[in-house]
């Protein structure tokens, strides 16, 4: 059973994780040299540059700006991008949906592809089959994102142009649902590989214990179907510490959509935050590393909160 | 169950059949800020040239040609202009087009509250008004030649009944989502981040747009513009040299070469004593292979420079100015006179034995840019100096470095109007004279430049002021580069100009 006081510390924990990382990220994104980009024009004539800063809110002393920003992000106001001369919070949220279409797929595609073949591997260890995933899996840790995403937009977009070489959807076309899949598909493939890699080796070294088990032994010898041993007592060990790591998947998948995301023109979170940072757009890169921040905080929150559910041997009252 | 899978796969494979034809597709790096006289980024300028059109465009010849306003005349020793406007125009709400929003357009341009980033290419406009619906008349403060060139430059014209009382800045709806012009496109459709659909305007005044629509789509990464038009996505992009290769010989792309109105530079900060004694630059000029960084780093896209005048001002470039060639030996020899020789390790140092020491940035990430910087470091240690290379972040190093003056010497470039005028980053004291060069008869000849409205008369003025630059000249000229353009050859109707000023053509576009 969670205590209250189990869940309060929690969410008290979650909430000064979020305090920390805006305060840090406030001050740290002013300490970065340069400046916004638009005041990066070196024909601004010096009156001009003057309007610009005093319109951002830039002459203000650090501290000012940070209670300022304070007050104002306490009342639900991110302020305004610089960039796009909107509400922070409602440039966010017209890019945070695509994001989680993004991630959901790679996920979907992760869970897929990682647990059937790391089980797989798992319960066969040294066979050619584990060989075979074991080393894909090795080399796929191994490649780049970005150079991953431009081979595959080569092959499957230019050199035999099967799929889009970007964007989420044709011209034209936006909300249709085949579109997007056919857009979808390498940006996701891209996305997951990583994650697909770590997932199955994580999976195949948690069958592989599960399977060393007592019980499990115990369970052979009594003559039981290997099918029956393999779904009932070793699946069911293994894939409890899965969970946590698939838990932890999503916010990476979240925030580190950024090369995939530029490469790919997909308009979400990620390319939006390299945009903010390459653009010195202060509010905006505050907004999306608070909402990052807030999915990864939330996650792990919600891993604390279930994981003693299916896990009693995690004590709570401690 | 299988059939249905069978046929989805099938359709993701094979695309869906639907995507309209006759639309012309471009790409941008970000969201454009769709009003001309607050855009920042040459994104947000090029669909503006399509939506926003001005009083005059640019000819093949960059020479301003009618286009929101029918004729013009320049009175009182060019202090007025009176343009008569188009009685045929309405913006893309069905409302008509006046002289009213004329003057509306550049009260908001030259006021500096207004957060317009035209208040100084406009700042000689004493007053403009109304006459009648249909005439305009300007008074400028002193005679200012690049007015008519200025105004069919970035000037696209607002509308005020829906614009006049707002805050330019913060009016998202407007910027972002719906603009209102009077060009042959209008905007129908933003999606953030990724695209901005404009179809052809039924009511343009130079009757139906050939095409029927433009998309800009936003593709941030350079590579994945490259494939996108390899695979049909785009129909048109600027490139890099570095690009070139993997756009030659695929058959449905041509390449195209257009003028670049830009200088590219090396400016010295002559507030640093090295710097100071024009021998001293001119003999920088012998010293660096321009040749070799246009034939080997531009792939020959671009033009040797004489001057900070580029060849693409056809009507005011001087071709009969020699360019000066590479000549090691010859700097060595400027640089002795200036009192820099080599020591005995070939190191050139001073009377002290000071050696000449200094660092040259330059800006991260643009593989042209980073080589060129490397070559001139290369070329300038041949002769002896100590030239450390720094790369920098753009926006760092023109904040922090630039224009703080923080900095010995700085490969960046110059894109100016199609005009000759180069006051503003070349006379004594101004703003944008960052080297802080200052010479006597090239302030005067600027300024006699700007002010003189008669072409045969300017001409043989910035005709010797090119030719002094090459004397002292106030900052290290690299190349004029040419605009690589990457297009497909089933786009017809386009203007032999930079994609920029082709834009404001865009109604005679034709896609095959």
């Amino acid at each position: 059973m969670l205590s209250p006081g189990y869940i309060a510390r929690r969410v008290v924990h979650a909430l000064v994780v979020l305090a920390v990382v805006a305060v840090v990220t406030f001050f740290i994104v002013r300490l970065a040299p340069g400046g916004p980009a638009a005041l990066a024009d070196p024909a601004l004539r010096d009156a001009e540059r003057a309007a610009i800063e005093a319109r951002l809110g830039l002459n203000d002393p650090l501290p000012v700006q940070f209670l300022k920003f304070v007050g104002n992000a306490l009342r639900g106001d991110l302020g305004e991008s610089f960039l796009f001369g909107t509400p922070t919070t409602q440039v966010i949220a017209s890019r945070i949906g695509n994001t989680l279409i993004l991630a959901g797929a790679a996920l979907t595609l992760t869970l897929l592809v990682a647990v059937p073949l790391g089980t797989l591997s798992g319960l066969r260890p040294h066979s050619w089959i584990d060989r075979i995933v074991s080393f894909i899996s090795v080399v796929v840790l191994a490649i780049p994102v970005f150079w991953l995403g431009l081979i595959l937009i080569i092959a499957l977009a230019v050199l035999r142009p099967v799929l889009p070489a970007g964007g989420m959807y044709t011209t034209g076309m936006e909300g249709n649902l085949v579109d997007l899949l056919r857009h979808l598909l390498l940006p996701a493939v891209v996305l997951a590989s990583a994650s697909i890699a770590e997932l199955l080796r994580y999976t195949r070294s948690s069958v592989r214990s599960a399977a060393k088990l007592d019980h499990v032994r115990t369970a052979r010898a009594k003559g039981l179907p290997q099918r029956t041993v393999h779904l009932r007592h070793v699946l069911k060990n293994a894939l409890i510490p899965v969970v946590t790591v698939i838990g932890l998947q999503l916010p990476r998948l979240v925030g580190g959509a950024a090369v995939t995301e530029t490469i790919f023109a997909w308009p979400g979170m990620g390319r939006l935050s390299v945009e903010a940072a390459l653009g010195r757009d202060y509010p905006l890169i505050l907004g999306v590393t608070l909402v990052v921040a807030t999915a990864v905080v939330l996650f792990n929150l919600l891993v604390d909160l279930v994981y003693p559910l299916i896990d009693p041997r995690i004590r709570t009252d401690g | 169950m299988n059939r249905t899978l069978m046929a989805l796969g099938f359709a993701l494979v094979c695309g869906v059949a639907g995507a309209q034809a006759n639309i012309l597709q471009l790409p941008l790096i970000n969201d454009p800020i769709m009003n001309p006289l607050i855009a920042p980024d040459l994104g947000s300028i090029l669909v503006n040239k399509v939506i926003f059109p001005g009083l005059v465009r640019p000819d093949e010849n960059l020479q301003p040609v009618p286009d929101l306003a029918k004729s013009w005349t320049i009175t009182n020793g060019g202090l007025v202009y009176t343009f008569v406007l188009r009685d045929d125009v309405r913006w893309h709400d069905g409302k008509p087009f006046t002289a009213q929003d004329v003057v509306y357009t550049f009260k908001t341009a030259i006021d500096p509250k207004s957060g317009s980033r035209l208040a100084s290419d406009f700042n000689s406009i004493k007053s403009v008004e109304a006459r009648g619906n249909h005439t305009v008349r300007f008074v400028l403060s002193r005679p200012f030649a690049p007015f008519l060139i200025l105004l069919g430059h970035n000037a696209g014209i607002l509308p005020k009944h829906l614009l006049e009382g707002k805050d330019l800045s913060s009016n998202t709806a407007f910027n972002r989502q719906l603009p209102i012009g009077t060009g042959p496109f209008k905007v129908s459709r933003v999606v953030p981040g990724a695209s901005v659909t404009l179809v052809a305007n039924k009511d343009y005044y130079r009757g139906d747009p050939k095409l029927a629509g433009i998309t800009f789509k936003i593709v941030p990464d350079l590579n994945t513009q490259v494939a996108q038009l390899r695979s049909g996505q785009l129909d048109w992009a600027t490139l890099e040299p570095s690009n070139l290769a993997s756009v030659q010989n695929v058959p449905n792309i041509a390449i195209k070469e257009a003028n670049a109105i830009q200088h590219f530079l090396v400016f010295f900060n002559l507030k640093n004593p090295l710097f100071t004694a024009p021998k001293v630059r001119e003999a920088m000029q012998y010293a660096v292979n321009r040749k070799a960084i246009i034939d080997g780093i531009l792939k020959g896209y671009a033009d040797y420079p004489t001057g900070t005048i580029p060849t693409a001002l056809r009507t005011y470039y001087d071709k009969s100015i020699k360019p000066i060639a590479y000549n090691p030996a010859q700097a060595l020899k400027l640089l002795a006179q200036a009192g820099w020789k080599p020591n005995a390790r070939g190191t050139l140092v001073n009377s002290k034995g000071e050696p000449f020491k200094f660092t040259l940035i330059v800006d991260k990430g643009n593989a042209t840019r980073e080589q060129a910087a490397l070559a001139v470091q290369q070329d300038l240690k041949k002769i002896g100096m100590d030239v450390t290379l720094q790369t920098l972040e753009f926006g760092t190093l023109v904040r922090d470095y630039l224009i703080p003056g923080k900095y010995d010497a700085n490969l960046i470039w110059w894109t100016t109007p199609p005009d000759p005028d180069q006051y503003s980053f070349y006379a004594t004291g101004q703003d944008n004279n960052e080297a802080s060069w200052s010479n006597a008869r090239a302030d005067s000849l600027l300024k006699r430049g700007r002010e003189t409205v008669d072409p045969k008369a300017r001409k043989n003025i910035y005709n010797a002021y090119q030719r002094l630059t090459m004397q002292d000249p106030p900052v290290l000229v690299l190349y004029y580069p040419k605009e690589i353009q990457a297009i497909n050859k089933d786009l017809t109707g386009v203007p032999d100009l930079g994609i920029r000023d082709a834009l404001r053509y865009t109604e005679r576009f034709q896609l095959r």
